[in-house]
């Protein structure tokens, strides 16, 4: 038997190789990201401690802060029709390839919905484009060309590739609720639609909420499929940039606009900001609370 | 099985390793320059044309062409050259991003180079700042209008040359009900502008004329001259293809490449694939706003090569681009990658027959970049980027020609300097 001292710089040995890949590759780019929120190099004597200057610009310059106003709210939107379409589909995917009346082509649906989940949002979004390009596809209306109708398009391609998400994450749940409890409520006469809200729901509420907070960083760090679509000035007029987009138009640049690699690092550090605050306000508000029903 | 492959895989990183050994060793004794570019797509083009001819005039000197994504080229060569790891050589954007660049005193400057006689002014103005110059010419593109052949025959129509022809061609073949008159679509706002406004837009604003007004602050874009352009593009918006609103470059090439559009407005830059299914292509210029009137051609600087500053090989370098401003690699270049142009002095043949139609359209034209690159974009917000946006309003919307003038001018008056005090 070793002793508890020697057992504690082991148990530490274990868990440096996974520290320092994580201190490497996540935390030093985010505090290095953050540090240079706070610098200024376009400037000819190289960068420049400013304080918070970035971030009074960011907010305080009209054009600046009015692309940002509208990226964060897009992105409010972006979220909202993923958590309204995309968690509640997956639900009741879940719920309906737990009920058992799939029978044995359970393994078969359950693969078929998940597989738009491993395909590349470059090849999403290719295809979805084909699909509705007036031209060539099945829709004749301009759906991307629209401002009321380019921002929820693009959210319903993202539900339509990662409902397999919540639905495997959901299902996994589901398949915890004790099999007794089922039958307990079946003889006890409960419709099959009373024993899921009353029996297996509640005792998959932690999970539901989990998937809702995953949904929300997922959204919030999005960047990809609409950037595959329209890319970093997602048009029409803006309706489609997100905080992905307005950071990787920010720190890149264009073909004819410099690279703002601190204003950048600036919008990169408000949306972790914004992350970090409503994931940890919901984790100390809500998920603390969501306990399920100890059987 | 898998010993075999693992033989195999152990045989073939020894042979690499023993080859990369013998390389560097035949390269220690020469220099080696490194070219950043976002060119991606040109690699072969440098690798198997360009540097070769070079070396093979030049053997102590060896280049590597170094592309980088054209999205993440600004960035990362700013973050490059501000942590000291930036290539030699450095391909120069256009403009505002250059100037800004040359006043971080990112590069050497090359007044000096004997290459450089072979640029007039204009040729050098976008990488000329404060009287001195800093990157050689590379090539330049243009922009006008591709035209099916076969369908102008078809319909009996000839290319206009006026504003007014332009629009009863385009009317002829709207009512023949067989092709799309236009080939275009509002989606990629950036081409709304490139391929459109700056193309018919300088015969309204004299070309340079207008351009340098904007840029010295004497002439503002609700001058009537500025209101017509806009009003001129957005004539076109009926001829456009059903759906346009939503559709990218890409289908319009296609739409044209199809054969079922008659005029494609589009840049040099695209001759390759516009010609890709053997279509019976022609172009021609913007039209004059009135008969015998001047004509005006989009002359847009795209591409030059800068010495890094903090390079420990100068000399080198300014051998290569002394090289890079002559005629043997203009005519290298020009005929590998058709579609872009010669931008010195020198003359310049090119073997693709549309590249050849396009040059041509330069003589008895007054040339002109791109309206809001020089200067108009260096502030927030850039006047390029909110002419895409307001055109795509017009052509997608019902935003006048009178709105997004005013809106884009209220844009430049709230950070340009020259244009505060109108």
């Amino acid at each position: 038997m070793t002793r508890p001292a020697t057992a504690r710089w082991s148990l530490l040995l274990f868990v440096l190789p996974a520290l320092a890949i994580y201190v490497m590759f996540a935390v030093a780019p985010l505090v290095s990201s953050v540090v240079m929120s706070f610098f200024n190099a376009d400037r000819t004597l190289g960068s420049v401690f400013v304080g918070f200057e970035n971030y009074i610009y960011l907010f305080t310059e009209p054009v600046v802060s009015a692309r940002f106003w509208n990226a964060l709210v897009n992105n409010i939107k972006y979220f909202a029709i993923h958590v309204l379409v995309e968690v509640p589909i997956g639900l009741l995917m879940a719920a309906l390839l737990t009920s058992g009346a799939l029978r044995r082509s359970e393994g078969v649906y359950r693969t078929i919905l998940f597989i738009p989940a491993t395909l590349s949002v470059v090849i999403v979004g290719f295809i979805w484009r084909l699909i509705i390009n007036p031209l060539w596809g099945v829709v004749g209306f301009p759906l991307l060309g629209n401002q009321m109708t380019a921002l929820p398009t693009i959210s319903l391609m993202g539900v339509w590739q990662y409902v397999g998400i919540p639905m495997i994450f959901l299902y996994s749940a589901l398949l915890a609720v004790p099999n007794d409890l089922v039958e307990a409520s079946r003889l006890d006469g409960a419709s099959p639609w009373r024993t899921f809200w009353d029996i297996k729901f509640p005792l998959i509420v932690p999970q539901f909420g989990l998937i809702v907070i995953l949904t929300f960083i997922w959204t919030f760090n999005g960047f990809d499929l609409v950037f595959a679509l329209n890319g970093s000035a997602p048009g029409p007029n803006y309706s489609t940039d997100i905080l992905g987009t307005y950071f990787y138009r920010t720190f890149f640049g264009s073909s004819g606009q410099v690279a703002d690699l601190d204003l950048g690092a600036t919008v990169a550090t408000v949306i972790f900001t914004i992350m970090l605050l409503v994931t940890a306000l919901y984790f100390w508000l809500v998920q603390r609370r969501l306990r399920a029903h100890t059987v | 099985m898998r010993r075999i492959s693992i033989g195999v895989t152990t045989g073939a990183l020894v042979l690499g390793v023993s080859l990369a050994a013998m390389t560097s060793a035949v390269m220690a004794q020469s220099v080696t320059l490194t070219l950043g570019s976002w060119r991606t797509e040109d690699l072969a083009v440098w690798q198997d044309q360009v540097l070769p001819a070079f070396e093979a005039t030049h053997p102590d000197i060896n280049v590597e062409f170094a592309p980088i994504n054209t999205n993440e080229y600004n960035a990362a060569i700013q973050s490059q050259i501000e942590g000291g790891t930036g290539p030699d050589l450095i391909t120069c954007r256009p403009f505002d991003v250059n100037n800004e660049w040359i006043g971080r005193g990112y590069f050497s400057e090359l007044d000096g180079l004997a290459g450089m006689a072979n640029f007039t002014d204009t040729a050098k103005a976008a990488w000329t700042f404060e009287g001195h110059t800093y990157c050689v010419p590379v090539a330049a593109v243009l922009a006008g209008f591709y035209y099916n052949v076969d369908i102008f025959n078809e319909l009996g129509l000839t290319p206009p040359t006026t504003t007014a022809e332009f629009i009863a061609v385009l009317q002829a073949i709207q009512d023949s009900g067989k092709y799309t008159p236009l080939a275009m679509g509002s989606a990629d706002s950036w081409q709304l502008a490139y391929n459109g406004l700056y193309s018919v837009g300088p015969a309204y604003w004299k070309g340079e004329e207008g351009r340098l007004g904007l840029i010295d602050g004497t002439k503002k874009l609700t001058d009537p001259e500025f209101v017509e352009a806009f009003k001129a593009f957005a004539a076109w918006r009926p001829f456009l293809p059903p759906g346009q609103e939503a559709l990218a470059y890409p289908d319009m090439t296609q739409l044209f490449t199809l054969g079922r559009a008659a005029i494609l407005p589009d840049g040099s830059w695209n001759i390759k694939q516009v010609t890709s299914t053997g279509l019976n292509v022609g172009v021609f210029g913007p039209p004059a706003v009135e008969a015998g009137g001047q004509r005006y051609l989009q002359e847009m600087p795209d591409m030059a090569i800068g010495i890094n500053a903090a390079s420990p090989n100068q000399e080198a370098a300014r051998t290569f681009l002394d090289w890079v401003a002559g005629p043997e690699f203009q005519q290298i270049y020009v005929n590998t990658a058709p579609g872009f142009f010669a931008m010195s002095n020198q003359a310049v043949t090119y073997d693709n027959a549309l590249a050849q139609n396009f040059a041509d359209l330069k003589t008895g034209a007054s040339l002109t970049p791109r309206l809001a690159l020089d200067r108009l974009s260096a502030g927030t917000p850039p006047l390029d980027d909110e002419i895409w946006r307001l055109l795509q309003l017009m052509m997608t919307t019902d935003t006048t020609a009178e709105q997004a003038t005013q809106e884009l001018q209220a844009g430049l008056e709230s950070w340009y300097g020259p244009q505060k005090g109108n």
